[in-house]
């Protein structure tokens, strides 16, 4: 079990009170909500491990718009959805929007907590997967820019002969700079280079056409 | 019309014969004067068939007749034999024959002096009439007239009428006249008598002196020789009063033999047709006649004689002898005017069977059935009766029909505001299963909780409580969904109890409140301060204010901001309760007003367009009202109103 923060946004206390009671009995932090503005107006750490759990129906902003706003707000906490009432269409459009699960009450602790769970798994993964990005990404700033020039030609699969002619400069010069990229970007083998350079998505055609 | 006297027995024989034959039950005649008499008519007789052409000079006879009646001829029976002749001689047209008139009125006058002073009256009347033919009518008359026939017309022919056989027998009549005899008999009288009164045991005989009867004066020797098994009773010439007391009680198997009664034995004369209806008045006993004339009166009838065949017989003889025929050649003949007829309305009063009556009777004055007599007006009431039945028919059927219908379209609307509800309940389905879940998810979470607790080494039994405490009312509240849930889909008949109109509307809106959030639709509602008590059928009553809600919030879907509906109850007087509900929509096209309650009128694309008219029908059967309009600030407001409770059934109720 992941420890993390748990989000309940739901109108009816009598549900809040009783999630907020389950789910510290299973060992969350629980934060409630009763409704999405009061979300709003105390927006949850995005960095920490969490989830939020949204009612469909809560007067005022809706389930669905609440999870809209919070993507355009940029926030990553995974959304799980509990309705009292699944109809298809706001399943489907919850679900396409991103939303971790879609749970129908009255829900069973063991299926809520499943949800929890994964939505934790997922957010720690998701956390894990981006401070790793970051780390490249501050290894590239490192990089000069006839450097960064060289690594983009480099994972384009072009040789050292081409990559001069492009540059204007001697085959020996853009030795020397291949060398100087495979060292500050911590590598071995230019398959790893271009691993990297996938990964950053530097190899999609809106990237080389901006190199 | 005329049998031959030959075939009559036992009479006579007459005109060109030479033989004449003299009844036996004539009285015996002196042999001498027998003698005499069949001595000069065989001269007579010889001078006749000698002298021919002194015959043939009568030819050029004046055509006049001279008619003498034996009774008065204001008197219905000689009226008619007059009648019939004087009919007779209008027909001949070979000439114009002048007719005089006279009456002898033997019936009540009488005596030589009279006769005398009659015949000088005549003579000096007709001193320069030149006479044809003398008519006599009556025996008496007859009599008369050969008395005085050498005196007043010796050239002239005589024809008689109204003759009784035996009369005819009795006088004997010269050469010169002719005429119709007639038979009568009692036994024919007592013939009708037996067909009138089948045990007839007596038969009572009314009448004048025999001296004074016409034609019944021989019944006296016919009724002296008995009949065998009647017994004949006479009261003739009796006064009236006696007459009249012994009519009125008679026995039963008899019956009574009117021949005519001129006087009331006072001194007062009447016709006989007159005397016998006083007569058949007092009479308990049905009356058989022997004349035509006495059918009407009250006599019963009989073989009767017809007096005008009487007249129109002897006109004929007259009339033969005015066109040059000598009376000789004219054969006297008993002629046929005797027939057997009845009355039926006396055949009716004394219950005589048509089929008793003898062979050949005429049955009259039949009063026509009810068919008969008012044939056309009993068509026509028949078929107006037939047509009036067949419109009370098709009225009976088609209010029948009505009213199946009726129970019919009642049947309907309570299935279809049953399926109003249904449908209203589907629209609300989600709201009410969420509504239902949010106790229900919260029981299983609480439920689970407290298990975790329970299980836990120091378990805290104060959260645990709370805990429980948390299900119960989470349980409270799903019932109460449940039961708001089955009263609206509660398929109960019409019925109708005193409700509080504030709780139906918090129970409509509370059914309401999720669905208004989930359509971000704020709802008011404002009730009064007292409670507006109607009669009504609480489930349809809520049916109405869903309807009119769901329709305000479907009014209001396309709306970004701003959907709100208000509803509102007043109490107005002592008179009626009403609620308006208005909503921030963008209203009802002024055009449409009247119509949206029409049935399957609808502006919604999945409208079925039966909610207001339900809602109508519903407020309707509350005799209640329903109208909507369009608010000056925009949305449209609906209301209905519906009759107070009476305030005094409301204290009555409260004291109790």
């Amino acid at each position: 079990m992941l420890p993390g923060y748990v989000h309940v946004v739901d109108d009816d206390t009598s549900f809040r009170t009783a999630i907020e009671r389950r789910l510290k009995l299973a060992g969350y932090d629980v934060a409630v909500y009763s409704s999405a503005q009061e979300l709003l107006d105390r927006l949850p750490d995005n960095h920490g491990l969490g989830c939020i759990l949204l009612d469909v129906r809560i007067p005022g902003l809706s389930g669905p718009e609440l999870q809209s706003r919070l993507i355009e707000l940029g926030s990553t906490l995974p959304i799980v959805f509990l309705t009292g009432h699944a109809d298809t269409e706001t399943t489907v459009r919850a679900i396409k929007a991103g939303a971790e699960d879609f749970l129908i009450k009255p829900v069973s602790s063991e299926q809520l907590i499943g949800a929890i769970e994964r939505a934790m798994a997922r957010q720690k993964l998701a956390l894990s997967q981006r401070s790793k990005l970051e780390a490249l990404r501050a290894l590239i700033a490192t990089l000069t820019p006839r450097e960064r020039q060289v690594f983009e030609l480099i994972v384009r699969g072009k040789i050292n002969k081409q990559i001069a002619h492009e540059l204007g400069t001697t085959e020996r010069t853009v030795k020397a700079h291949r060398h100087e990229v495979m060292e500050k970007m911590q590598v071995q083998s230019l398959a790893e280079l271009v691993s990297i350079a996938e990964r950053l998505g530097m190899l999609d055609p809106a990237a080389s056409q901006r190199g | 019309m005329v049998r031959s006297c030959r075939s009559a027995s036992p009479v006579h024989s007459h005109g060109r014969n030479l033989v004449l034959v003299f009844p036996t039950t004539l009285p015996p005649a002196p042999n001498v004067m027998d003698k005499a008499i069949r001595l000069s008519r065989l001269i007579i007789l010889l001078m006749a068939l000698l002298f021919p052409a002194g015959l043939r000079a009568h030819e050029a006879r004046p055509h006049s007749m001279l008619v003498l009646d034996q009774s008065d001829r204001r008197g219905p029976f000689y009226y008619q034999v007059f009648s019939g002749l004087r009919a007779m001689v209008s027909e001949h047209s070979a000439a114009e024959t002048t007719i005089y008139t006279e009456s002898l009125d033997l019936n009540r006058f009488g005596g030589e002096r009279y006769e005398e002073d009659f015949r000088q009256f005549l003579e000096a009347k007709y001193r320069d009439r030149p006479i044809g033919v003398v008519v006599a009518i009556g025996g008496a008359t007859l009599e008369l007239v050969l008395r005085w026939h050498s005196k007043l017309w010796p050239d002239t022919p005589v024809v008689f009428a109204l003759v009784e056989e035996r009369d005819f027998a009795r006088l004997r009549p010269p050469p010169y006249v002719t005429g119709g005899i007639i038979s009568v008999k009692f036994s024919d009288a007592v013939k009708a008598a037996r067909a009138v009164v089948p045990n007839l045991a007596t038969a009572v005989v009314v009448g004048a002196d025999w001296e004074r009867q016409v034609l019944f004066r021989n019944w006296k020797d016919e009724i002296a020789t008995r009949i065998e098994g009647l017994n004949v009773v006479e009261i003739v010439g009796r006064p009236m009063a006696e007459l009249l007391d012994r009519v009125a009680t008679l026995p039963g198997d008899s019956a009574i033999i009117y021949l005519g009664v001129y006087t009331d034995g006072n001194g007062n004369y009447f016709p006989p047709s007159d005397a016998l209806a006083v007569v058949a008045e007092r009479a308990n006993r049905p009356i058989v006649v022997a004349s035509e004339t006495y059918l009407g009166p009250g006599g019963i009838g009989g073989f009767v004689i017809a007096p005008t065949l009487i007249g129109a017989e002897a006109a004929k003889s007259a009339l033969r002898i005015l066109d040059g025929e000598n009376p000789e050649s004219i054969p006297l003949s008993v002629v046929d005017v005797v027939k057997p007829i009845f009355n039926w309305q006396q055949m009716e009063r004394w219950s005589v069977n048509e089929s008793n009556l003898p062979s050949g009777s005429e049955v009259r004055f039949r009063e026509p059935s009810f068919l008969e007599k008012y044939r056309w007006r009993a068509v026509a009431l028949g078929a107006a009766l037939l047509i009036q039945a067949g419109l009370i028919a098709f009225l009976l059927h088609e209010r029948h029909m009505r009213r199946r219908a009726e129970v019919e379209s009642r049947q309907r609307l309570s299935e279809l505001a049953h399926i109003n509800r249904h449908a209203t309940a589907g629209e609300l389905s989600s709201s009410i299963a969420h509504e239902l879940n949010q106790p229900l998810g919260s029981i299983l979470t609480n439920a689970e909780s407290a298990e975790l607790i329970l299980h836990s080494k120091t378990p805290d039994l104060d959260e645990v409580r709370e805990i429980i405490s948390d299900i119960k009312r989470d349980d409270l509240r799903a019932s109460e969904v449940i039961r708001r849930m089955r009263s609206l889909l509660k398929r109960a008949p019409f019925e109708t109890t005193e409700i509080d109109l504030n709780q139906t509307m918090r129970e409509a809106f509370d059914v309401l409140s999720l669905q208004a959030s989930a359509h971000n639709v704020a709802f008011y509602l404002q009730t009064s301060a007292e409670a507006p008590r109607v009669k009504g059928d609480p489930v349809q009553l809520q049916q109405v204010i869903l309807n009119l809600v769901v329709n305000s919030m479907d009014a209001m879907a396309k709306m970004p901001y701003g959907r709100t509906v208000i509803a509102r109850t007043e109490v107005n007087g002592d008179a009626s309760a009403v609620v308006s509900i208005s909503d921030s929509g963008p209203g009802i096209p002024q055009d449409k007003l009247n119509e949206i309650f029409d049935p399957f009128f609808t502006t919604k694309e999945q409208g079925m367009g039966i909610g207001l008219s339900i809602a109508r029908t519903i407020i309707l059967a509350h005799n209640g009202q329903i109208w909507a309009e369009n608010q000056s600030a925009g949305g449209a407001v609906f209301h209905l109103s519906l009759p107070l409770v009476a305030q005094s059934t409301l204290r009555q109720l409260h004291r109790v």
